[in-house]
């Protein structure tokens, strides 16, 4: 790369580097000896998603959006950056491990210097930093670097945040069936290399469309096994089928505001990785991939849903919603992007898989992240609360929350004028006008099994017998976390439509395949060039 | 006042409605709820007075206020956003205006009700729906407040929620609305699906475009939208057949039949055929059917007020009577006709049902016309309030009833004569002058009887307000009738009475409100003629198409040339100042004949009855119409619902259990892979590659 592209490059990446400050930051500060300063972390943390969220705002104004994919990288790092703040306030206390763990033993040796390891939330700014870079990808190594900057610091994350044996458990997982993953999506980044001879991705295109041109639509061997690596690995992140085996286990030994993020923040940066893959070869995809994609989003979606039907513990309920999200999620990535017409223009925006795709990942966010946010506020005893029958009668006990409840469960089964509804029409919408009829009554069926086990959390908070053992942790920003995120679950139902406008504006127009992805890739090059008027050469 | 405040109009009162609600959780804010409501219904009502000559002024594009983009899909999109013409603002003059009258003698009259809070939340809501469903800019918007009107009717209806009969009457109205707004909501796709487009002012200007084009040919759709739409304002303005839940929503209290079930809610299909009376042109059908069902209203329930005992009952009949009228005038392309009625009916209906209101609050809740006689004495006031709504409503001459009534006859006998008339349009006018007799009749049997004659009644066993200090100085009402405080009661009751009697002469001698329609959507397009060539008169005059040929198979027939202007302006200029004398003539002789009747000769009006026997109980029965419902649709819809819930039971319900358990038996099956185990996890990862690889490869070569 020439030095002169490089700073243009890094000239687009100012919100990354704001993030990575503050990570920085974090970690210092979160080793003083003090109290007080550790104390401050949190508010570090948030003051960098609040400068990186500005960062990007100034960023997307100012280019005019050049072409493509290039606005989803904007659209990813807002929409991470929002997302993020929430995520934070439900987390507030996860660091501070006493608080969670206190009982007559520890009480006794219990030692204030010892609690709140501000550490944490460098972690937590470095794997959404790593989604961030995810989603500016536009190299093979690269998108390695930012996937493997998501997902590790969630390890460490997922280990410290219980001091029960089960976190630590499902950390050790977490982290090996990860590597296996990694190993797994590098093969096939590698063989993809060894394909193509490049790991850039305009220069992957380029080839790759050649190649496609020779070998009649299909790409030739090594280029396909290495995209079935890279996709069934990238699986991994967004915990669809067949690596979605560790999911339940790890977010069921999280603490409950970790598997918030879990469920969030490696699931988007997979999903924007897919796409980007994807983009490589173009759509509509090769018969080969696209019957790939199609049985794997049918064996998530269903297998998520059905497993779902079966828990008591509504940690793992939700852990296996997740999985059955993804597998919607891929449906929207089968219809691709809107096909433009003779005239150049796209009509609505039930024609874009990806933009569906964008608004998506938003919409199950916020009910997700309610639900687990809502979980986190209680305790059973001195444990989480994490089964039904912890959350029934939730109702009378603290009908806040059970109200919030019922509003982020309405909205995960897609009920207007929730959110999720507006999700689920575009994802639809889109699969059905690229020809996937059969996905979609697939889908809704999944939409409906997947009514009985959220209803069945709704109907336990409501006419449930309250448990006598089950308390607030009182900690007021985790409420704060899931009022917002319930509260933007209406709002966005209601008034959905700047945000599907943007994520309609990220993902259009697209002229060719070919052009498309030269365009992403040129994306931040350009934005750099307009903001950085430097030229070495 | 900038117009933008009129965004405001219909928020303001939900916030009140908000606030009230927050009111019923601490007794001791209760209080403060009346206030609060009356306020945020009284604000609106200045905003519009404020307003007035700037809204009115708006052209073109300006008359849309949009506040934000409520839905978009593919090409359809609906704004959250208010059409703004002369039309609007009457309606907002009669909804929040009368409103705010209605809730100030509210305050008193719900003074001491357990659900002091609940009510006023209740009010305020509907002022919110109302508002919304008259300022709507497009058909969804409008759907979404005449639902809500519906929903704040039901609340209301059954706001005595521990009586059963109330109960009984709000699922009544629910379920009969529903009838109704089927067929709305039907006509609304329908309309998308022709024009492509929900807004009312594109469909509107839409329709006029195919009406004055001669070469336009009628579609189905356009026959059949009218019809559809229709079915939802007969539902909603308690027209036959739909009319039977009105006279039982009496149930509520009486501010709510004054307000929702008088003066503004059930005037709403009113509106909503005015508001798209191009739409309406288009069916050469739709216009005359509306009339003749109005018509045959008017008379029909007309008859039932005549023997009914119950105060309130008698108003109610009367209300839908009266709605006839307004459809009758509307049916007759006099949309400035039906909205004038709609406008006096407002002050004299509401103030009726107020006073009736006060006669039983001073009677602890009895309403038996039987039980109470000569009360002039003990409720002076009421008394002479009272007088002033029946003189409006029997159409005494220069009351408001009468300019309003006048002008609906004399544009259906307009149409009904001369050189072209039809014969429909002359036997509904009249129908018309029939009901104008039954109407002053029955008015004035009602007033002679509570307030004329012998002094005598008997108290109901209603205690109503549990405080006993409710009007403060006053501790002996449970027992003896008395007059209703000055403030917040009576004082309303005069403003209303003021309307009752002048509002007609001023809408009539400034013309403001007849300028107002001609100016707005509800402006008919061109003359509809049903038989051949159209009669303009003057207030028709507004598209001359060029093209003179005859287009029978359309609804677009153009008007006649202009020589027949002045003959025709002449011709109907007569039959007003006829209309006038005959129907002042008819007023005089109901409130003589009921002066007879029922003050002077009482004794020969029971033998008269008791002659007439099998026709009085036929009347008073409302022709068993109820009944007949009953027999004819409730009866059988119950069985057929009991059989599908058999149905229901055995089979839908036992293949859904069966079907709930496949995704349960397939997750029995795939659970053991979820072991626990790291090692059968990595296992399963490794598998899912080879067979992925494996799998595509299959497929590739």
């Amino acid at each position: 790369m020439h030095k002169a592209e490089f700073l243009q490059k890094v000239a687009g990446l100012w919100p990354e580097i704001v993030m990575l400050i503050g990570a920085t930051a974090c970690l210092f500060i979160g080793l003083s000896k003090g109290k007080g300063p550790r104390r401050s972390t949190p508010w570090i943390a948030a003051a960098t998603l609040v400068i990186a969220a500005l960062m990007v705002c100034k960023n997307s104004g100012s280019t005019d959006e050049p072409a493509a994919l290039a606005g989803m990288a904007n659209y990813i790092k807002l929409a991470v950056a929002g997302i993020g703040l929430i995520l934070l306030m439900v987390a507030a206390g996860v660091p501070n491990r006493l608080r969670q763990s206190i009982d007559a033993e520890a009480a006794k040796t219990f030692e204030p210097g010892d609690v709140m390891t501000g550490e944490f939330y460098a972690f937590f700014l470095l794997s959404l930093t790593g989604v961030m870079l995810t989603a500016g990808a536009g190299d093979l190594v690269w998108l390695f670097l930012a996937l493997e900057l998501t997902s590790l610091p969630t390890y460490v994350m997922v280990a410290t945040s219980r001091d029960r044996i089960e976190a630590q458990e499902s950390a050790v997982k977490y982290f090996f069936l990860g590597a296996l993953s990694a190993a797994i999506f590098l093969y096939g980044f590698a063989l993809i290399y060894g394909a193509t001879g490049s790991t850039n991705f305009i220069e992957i295109t380029r080839i790759a469309q050649e190649q496609m041109l020779l070998n009649g639509g299909t790409p030739p061997g090594l280029l396909l096994i290495g995209m079935v690596l890279a996709i069934v690995g990238i699986c991994f992140k967004i915990a669809a089928v067949p690596m979605h085996f560790y999911t339940a286990d790890v977010y069921e030994g999280a603490a409950t505001p970790v598997t918030a993020f879990l469920a969030f923040v490696p699931k988007t940066a997979g999903a924007v990785a897919l796409i980007l893959l994807l983009s490589l070869i173009g759509w509509p995809l090769p018969p080969a991939i696209e019957a790939l994609l199609w049985l794997i989003a049918v064996a998530t979606m269903t297998l998520g849903n059905v497993l779902g039907l079966l828990q008591n513990n509504v940690k793992r309920v939700l852990a296996y919603s997740s999985i059955a999200h993804s597998g919607y999620i891929i449906v929207g990535l089968l219809a691709g992007p809107a096909v433009i017409d003779a005239a150049g223009a796209t009509e609505g925006t039930l024609n874009n898989g990806i933009a569906a795709i964008l608004f998506y990942l938003v919409a199950y966010a916020l009910g997700t992240i309610a639900s687990f946010a809502i979980l986190s506020c209680l305790r059973a005893g001195d444990r989480e609360a994490q089964t039904y029958k912890h959350i029934s009668g939730l109702h009378k006990n603290h009908p806040f929350l059970a109200a919030l409840m019922l509003i982020s469960v309405l909205s995960l089964v897609g009920l207007p004028p929730l959110v999720g509804f507006l999700g689920k029409i575009y994802l639809i919408g889109s699969a059905y006008s690229t020809g996937f009829t059969f996905l979609v009554v697939i889908l809704v069926l999944n939409s409906a099994i997947s009514a009985a086990y959220y209803l069945r959390i709704a109907s336990a908070c409501y006419f449930g017998e309250p448990d006598e053992t089950v308390h607030s942790t009182g900690q007021l920003p985790r409420y704060a976390g899931a009022l917002v995120a319930a509260t933007l679950a209406i709002v966005l139902g209601i008034l959905g439509n700047s945000l599907v406008n943007a994520s309609r504006n990220a993902t259009t127009p697209t002229q060719t395949t070919a052009q498309t992805i030269a365009q992403t890739s040129d994306a931040p090059t350009q934005t750099a060039a307009i903001s950085n008027p430097i030229n070495l050469e | 006042m900038p117009i933008e405040l009129i965004k405001l109009i219909p928020w303001i009162p939900l916030l009140g409605a908000v606030l009230c609600a927050v009111c019923c959780m601490k007794p001791a804010w209760r209080k403060a709820a009346g206030p609060i409501s009356v306020l945020s219904i009284f604000i609106p009502f200045l905003i519009t007075c404020g307003v007035y000559s700037a809204a009115s002024g708006l052209q073109g594009d300006d008359k849309v206020q949009t506040i934000y983009q409520w839905m978009s899909v593919g090409g359809f999109s609906v704004n959250m956003g208010y059409f703004i013409d002369p039309l609007t603002m009457i309606m907002l003059f009669v909804v929040t205006g009368i409103g705010s009258l209605i809730a100030t003698y509210a305050m008193g009259y719900m003074k001491g009700e357990r659900g002091y809070a609940r009510f006023f939340m209740g009010v305020s809501l509907f002022i919110f729906a109302m508002t919304t469903l008259v300022m709507a800019d497009n058909l969804v918007l409008l759907y979404l407040g005449w639902e809500g009107v519906g929903l704040c009717s039901y609340l209301l209806i059954g706001y005595y929620y521990e009586k059963p009969e109330a109960v009984a009457a709000a699922k009544k109205a629910f379920i009969v609305n529903r009838i109704g707004d089927l067929g709305f909501a039907l006509g609304i796709f329908l309309t998308y699906m022709t024009y492509d487009t929900v807004s009312l002012s594109v469909v509107t200007s839409k329709a006029v475009a195919f009406l004055s084009d001669p070469n336009y040919i009628a579609t189905s759709a356009d026959l059949w939208i009218p019809f559809l739409l229709m079915l939802g304002a007969f539902g909603k303005s308690a027209q036959i057949p739909l009319y039977v839940w009105l006279p039982d929503a009496m149930a509520g209290p009486t501010p709510v039949s004054a307000l929702v079930h008088a003066a503004t809610m059930v005037t709403a299909g009113v509106y909503m055929i005015a508001r798209l009376i191009p739409v309406f042109q288009l069916s050469p059908y739709a216009l005359p059917t509306v009339a003749t069902i109005g018509g045959i209203t008017a008379l029909f329930a007309g008859t039932i007020a005549l023997c009914q005992y119950d105060l309130k009952k008698v108003f109610a009949y009367s209300t839908v009577s009266q709605l006839g009228y307004m459809f009758l005038g509307v049916g007759a392309l006099s949309s400035f006709g039906g909205i004038f009625h709609l406008f006096t009916h407002a002050f004299f209906k509401a103030l009726l049902f107020l006073t009736a209101g006060s006669v039983m609050h001073a009677l602890a809740g009895q309403l038996d016309l039987r039980a109470m006689s000569g009360l002039r004495k003990k409720m002076p006031v009421t008394c002479w309030l009272m007088f002033a709504g029946c003189l409006a409503l029997a159409g005494f001459p220069f009351t408001a009833g009468f300019f309003s009534k006048d002008t609906i006859l004399a544009e259906a006998m307009v149409r009904g004569t001369g050189e072209h008339g039809s014969n429909l349009y002359f036997f509904l006018a009249l129908m018309g002058l029939l009901t104008a007799l039954l109407t002053a009749f029955y008015t004035f049997r009602l007033w002679f009887r509570v307030f004329m004659g012998p002094e005598h009644f008997e108290m109901g066993d209603d205690h109503g307000h549990s405080d006993d200090d409710a009007h403060g100085d006053d501790h002996s009402h449970a027992h003896e009738p008395h007059e209703m405080p000055w403030w917040p009661m009576n004082i309303p009751l005069v403003v209303l009475a003021f309307g009752a009697i002048f509002a007609g002469m001023i809408v009539h001698w400034t013309g403001w409100m007849e300028h107002s329609i001609e100016t707005s959507t509800a402006q008919p397009a061109i003359a509809l003629n049903i038989q051949t060539d159209p009669q303009p008169t003057p207030a028709y005059e507004i598209i001359t198409v060029s093209n003179t040929t005859d287009t029978h198979d359309t609804a677009t027939e153009h008007p006649a040339a202009a020589t027949g202007h002045s003959a025709e302006h002449d011709r109907a200029h007569g039959i007003h100042i006829l209309m006038m004398w005959i129907s002042s003539f008819i007023a005089l002789l109901g409130i003589g004949l009921a002066a007879y009747f029922h003050w002077l000769n009482r004794p020969l009006t029971d033998k008269v009855a008791a002659k007439f026997g099998m026709v009085v109980e036929v009347l008073y029965n409302k022709y068993y119409i109820d009944e007949f419902y009953d027999l004819v649709i409730v009866k059988p819809l119950r069985t057929l619902g009991h059989g599908f819930y058999r149905f229901d039971q055995a089979v839908i319900h036992g293949l859904v259990i069966t079907v709930g358990y496949i995704p349960r038996l397939a997750g029995w099956s795939i659970q053991p892979t979820q072991s626990g185990k790291m090692q059968g996890y990595g296992l399963g990862m490794v598998l899912g590659v080879a067979i992925a690889a494996l799998l595509v490869f299959k497929w590739a070569f």
